[in-house]
């Protein structure tokens, strides 16, 4: 069946990316036809994504904070966990957010299919609609946001009982007794961090030298001196994996030995690939690079001049927020705003450990690559009154400046809640902002953000806080 | 004219075209914008890279534009006497077509539409067709050069090549505006750009500041009119001048001077000064002397800083020469005009007077003048006031020699008698001053000897 009246624009997938393009374009006044093959808009960081680990990781920090308190004179009894309850709470969470944004959906006239699309050619698609019928489309414009998947690994099958991948884990089954995460970025951390809060003895296996390569060691060393693993398994290989009845081996090799080892379920979690496979990309002129993703302007277009592409398939981080951002940016572009243009200057980065790492902008390794001649100053949380008041003084705020305009190049924070205090740095960076001006800010006490003023101030030459040596 | 509508006939036809550029390139420090002079080549010659395919005019000297590749000329996009901009695509050559579909004609069409509606606005109704389409063809090459630049720029997001701080609501107006942010100076700490720099950046560039002032009647309405573009020597010397005059009070001192004598010395010297390929002239003796009266009355080798209530007094004597060329005025600079003996002054003057007319002078030979010296007595006239040109605070204009009677030990003898005026900044010269200075050139060019005893 073909649809006969062309759509002005359709989008493909339905993620933060995707919605937030479809809605900004439906408010610029474009009929806007939404594909997905959910029910409701979200993608996957509303159903297996940020937004249920959120929950989960919430459900772990207040068991450690519930812990703790024994120390500040607040003693419980040790938690029960009731594992039922806990993912109907999540689920409750996702829920009620995706059908939220159904309702958004309606409420903007937006035609929503449910359903898989691919590109057959000029400006037509072919829609698998969740039935099994499949119609053809014809658009005006249209805008990639298929976003992307788990990355798998050779020679090891996820049979999704004890060998899982993300979504298992976020879908709470069941808490093993002994678990594997194979890879120490940022979602074997979260997710790690569940489990370990659910009482299973997670271990975590890193090809690499420590956790989250390539971000900032002082960051991740804060993590490190914290983590709640039972075992690191650090520049190791998993070599083999050998599901048993009741458990699975796993052959790791390490820098001299190699070694087996017995878990009941192992968690792959070694990162994500972009969708750009089955898109039928080649029949609208479209080719993805070697690493799949698709090349697009700074309006967000393809090489087609109707087609754009938003999200984890434009490379760069894979983030909800980037992607929503370059949705904004198309749907704004393919409307005629002539302004419309995604030239970020910090792309802020969280990760939802406890405690939290957090960072945004330039990085010390990588100014140091680009040859750039900074100043960097560390304001210790053991040295603000705030995180001593919330039984916090293991963290630290971290400033990187132009060392000759002085202007705002980066910044990070590890620790409880550090999160929050990203995206200060992040506008003063995309604001040209320098030390002086946050310093000469008048920051709130007794609050986290003092840390950020007072590292400004210390980078200019003396922080309250802070002895001028230091 | 016919070309540029082939242009834009071929604008509309193709999407996308990937073939080579030639771009106008830096031609000198300081120079941004230049006058297309002549084309050298024509659409569908083949040539080589480095050939000179455009001669353009700054106000400084003439450029040939040189070819970056070789190959074929697809196109031509720039017609002589139009402005361009360093960076400006002016040739391109013949790559691959890569022609698409259908394309989306309405969105073309109404991005047309704007386009037409936008340039309604700024031009009066009455401007011809052809104008308009010239116009638009302007517009769409420069849509054409974003568009290859946006892609490089994803290909190499990290390697910021300079620095710029604006805010990202600024970012977005530039693109708006269609302005490079490399271009505009920021007002902010660290040189961040604000909306209003924007702004200021986009009035400056279409002159409104002038049109402002000058808002000129329809002489049509009166005859029949003619209107020629500006070359740039023009246009700067128009820029400089209206500069000096807003910002310094000027006062003019006039004088005579008896120069029965040194016509002698000119006619005595003349052949020596002739062998070596020069010229002994009347400039080139009163630059002599005003070289001797800056040492001896440093405030007039001097500039002011009203910043910092401070003048600046130069340890060196470099003195400018107004020289008239068929394309407007140019002023060479003599450096260290004191330290030059008369015959090396006398051909150096020659030398660069020629280089100048001929606009062979380089931004070196323009630059570090302190004070200037205009002669108009070659072509007449009793007397002028001179505008200094600034930063310096003064300059001496040379009138017409003429045969006076003069009254000489009790009787009227006849002499020739040359009128001087100098125009001084009074922020940093009072009256007294000028009157001393303009003695002193007097007394020399009369009895040199008496002035050296000053």
């Amino acid at each position: 069946m073909t649809e006969t009246k062309t759509k002005e624009l359709v989008i493909i997938g339905g993620g933060p990316g995707g919605y937030a393009a479809a809605f900004r374009a439906a408010d610029l006044g474009l009929q806007v036809t939404l594909i997905d093959p959910e029910v409701n808009p979200g993608g996957v960081c509303l159903y297996r994504g940020c937004i249920p680990s959120k929950a989960l990781l919430h459900v772990a920090k207040t068991k450690e904070e519930a812990q703790k308190a024994a120390a500040w004179g607040l003693e419980f009894d040790p938690p029960k966990i009731d594992l039922v309850k806990t993912a109907k709470w999540k689920d409750g969470v996702v829920k009620k957010l995706i059908e939220g944004l159904g309702q958004l959906t309606k409420a903007r006239d937006i035609n929503y299919i449910q359903g898989k699309a691919k590109f057959t050619g000029g400006k037509e698609l072919e829609v698998t609609q969740k039935d099994k019928k499949t119609k053809t489309i014809t658009f005006k414009n249209a805008i990639i946001a298929t976003g992307s998947s788990v990355k798998t690994l050779p020679r090891i099958d996820v049979d999704h009982d004890k060998v899982w991948d993300s979504t298992d884990a976020l879908s709470l089954k069941k808490v093993p007794r002994k678990m594997l995460v194979i890879g120490g970025g940022y979602i074997g951390l979260e997710l790690g961090s569940v489990f370990a809060a659910l009482e299973s003895k997670v271990s975590v296996a890193e090809m690499t030298a420590g956790f989250l390569p390539n971000t900032d060691r002082d960051l991740v060393k804060v993590f490190e001196n914290n983590h709640p693993f039972e075992k690191l398994y650090l520049n190791t290989k998993v070599e083999k994996l050998k599901i048993n009845k009741s458990d699975v081996s796993v052959t790791l090799k390490g820098k001299d030995e190699e070694q087996t080892k017995k878990f009941d379920v192992v968690l792959v979690a070694v990162g994500r690939k972009p969708n750009t496979q089955n898109l039928g990309l080649g029949n609208v002129g479209i080719s993805s690079n070697e690493n799949g993703f698709i090349d697009v302007n700074p309006q967000r277009k393809t090489p087609n001049d109707h087609i754009y592409a938003i999200g984890d398939i434009t490379g760069g981080p894979m983030l909800a927020h980037k992607a929503s951002h370059e949705g904004r940016v198309a749907a704004e572009a393919i409307a005629g705003k002539k302004g419309a243009g995604y030239d970020p200057k910090a792309i802020p980065a969280i990760v939802f450990t406890n405690p939290e790492l957090a960072w945004c902008g330039l990085s010390e390794k990588e100014a140091k690559e680009k040859n750039k001649a900074i100043k960097v100053a560390k304001f210790p949380w053991s040295a603000s009154g705030r995180a001593l008041a919330i039984g916090e003084n293991s963290g630290f705020t971290k400033l990187i400046i132009d060392s000759k305009t002085e202007t705002i190049l980066g910044g990070s924070a590890a620790g409880k809640g550090a999160g929050s205090l990203i995206p200060e740095i992040a506008l003063a960076i995309e604001m040209g902002s320098t030390a002086s001006d946050i310093s000469l800010t008048i920051h709130p006490h007794p609050t986290l953000s003092e840390t950020i003023m007072e590292s400004a101030e210390h980078i200019l030459g003396g922080a309250t806080h802070l002895s001028k040596q230091l | 004219m016919v070309s540029t509508l082939k242009t834009l006939i071929r604008e509309l036809t193709k999407l996308t075209i990937m073939a080579k550029e030639i771009k106008i390139p830096e031609i000198s420090e300081g120079v941004d914008t230049a006058t297309v002079a002549e084309i050298l080549v024509s659409e569908g010659d083949q040539i080589e890279k480095d050939q000179a395919v455009l001669s353009v005019e700054t106000d400084k000297a003439t450029a040939e534009v040189p070819a970056s590749a070789g190959g074929t000329i697809k196109e031509t996009k720039v017609s002589e006497g139009q402005e361009v901009k360093v960076g400006d695509v002016v040739i391109i050559l013949d790559g691959e077509d890569n022609d698409d579909s259908e394309d989306s004609e309405d969105k073309k069409e109404s991005r047309d539409k704007n386009q037409e509606a936008q340039s309604d606005k700024e031009e009066d109704n009455d401007h011809p067709k052809k104008e308009k389409a010239k116009k638009d063809a302007k517009e769409k090459s420069a849509e054409k050069e974003d568009d290859t630049e946006n892609k490089k720029d994803t290909a190499n997001q990290d390697s910021s090549s300079k620095e710029v701080y604006a805010s990202p609501g600024v970012r977005r107006l530039a693109r708006e505006l269609d302005i490079k942010l490399e271009n505009v100076h920021g007002s902010g700490e660290s040189g961040r750009i604000t909306e209003n720099d924007l702004r200021e950046h986009q009035e400056g560039n279409s002159d409104q500041s002038f049109s402002k002032l000058e808002q000129l009647p329809d002489f049509s309405k009166w005859g029949a009119t003619e209107r020629k573009k500006l070359n740039s020597i023009k246009k700067a010397t128009a820029k400089n001048v209206t500069a000096s005059w807003q910002t310094i009070p000027h006062v003019f001192q006039f004088a005579e001077a008896d120069i029965s004598n040194i016509e002698d010395y000119i006619e005595k010297h003349q052949d020596e000064i002739k062998e070596a390929g020069g010229k002994l002239t009347v400039t080139g003796i009163l630059t002599r002397i005003v070289a001797l009266a800056l040492n001896q009355f440093p405030k007039f080798n001097a500039s002011i800083d009203m910043e910092n209530d401070e003048m600046i007094l130069k340890k060196y004597v470099n003195i400018n020469i107004a020289v008239a060329t068929d394309k407007g005025l140019l002023v060479p600079v003599i450096k260290d005009a004191d330290q030059k003996s008369m015959k090396d002054l006398s051909l150096e003057i020659s030398e660069i007077a020629k280089k100048a007319r001929e606009q062979e002078l380089s931004k070196e030979e323009m630059e570090g003048g302190n004070f200037s010296i205009s002669n108009l007595g070659g072509i007449g006239g009793t007397n002028f006031t001179p505008i200094i040109y600034h930063p310096q605070v003064a300059i001496l204009g040379i009138s017409q020699a003429t045969t006076k009677a003069v009254h000489i030990e009790g009787e009227f003898q006849a002499r020739s008698i040359l009128p001087l005026s100098l125009s001084y900044d009074h922020r940093l010269i009072d009256g007294a001053d000028g009157a001393e200075f303009i003695n002193w050139i007097v007394k020399a060019l009369e009895d040199p000897y008496e002035a050296l005893l000053h």
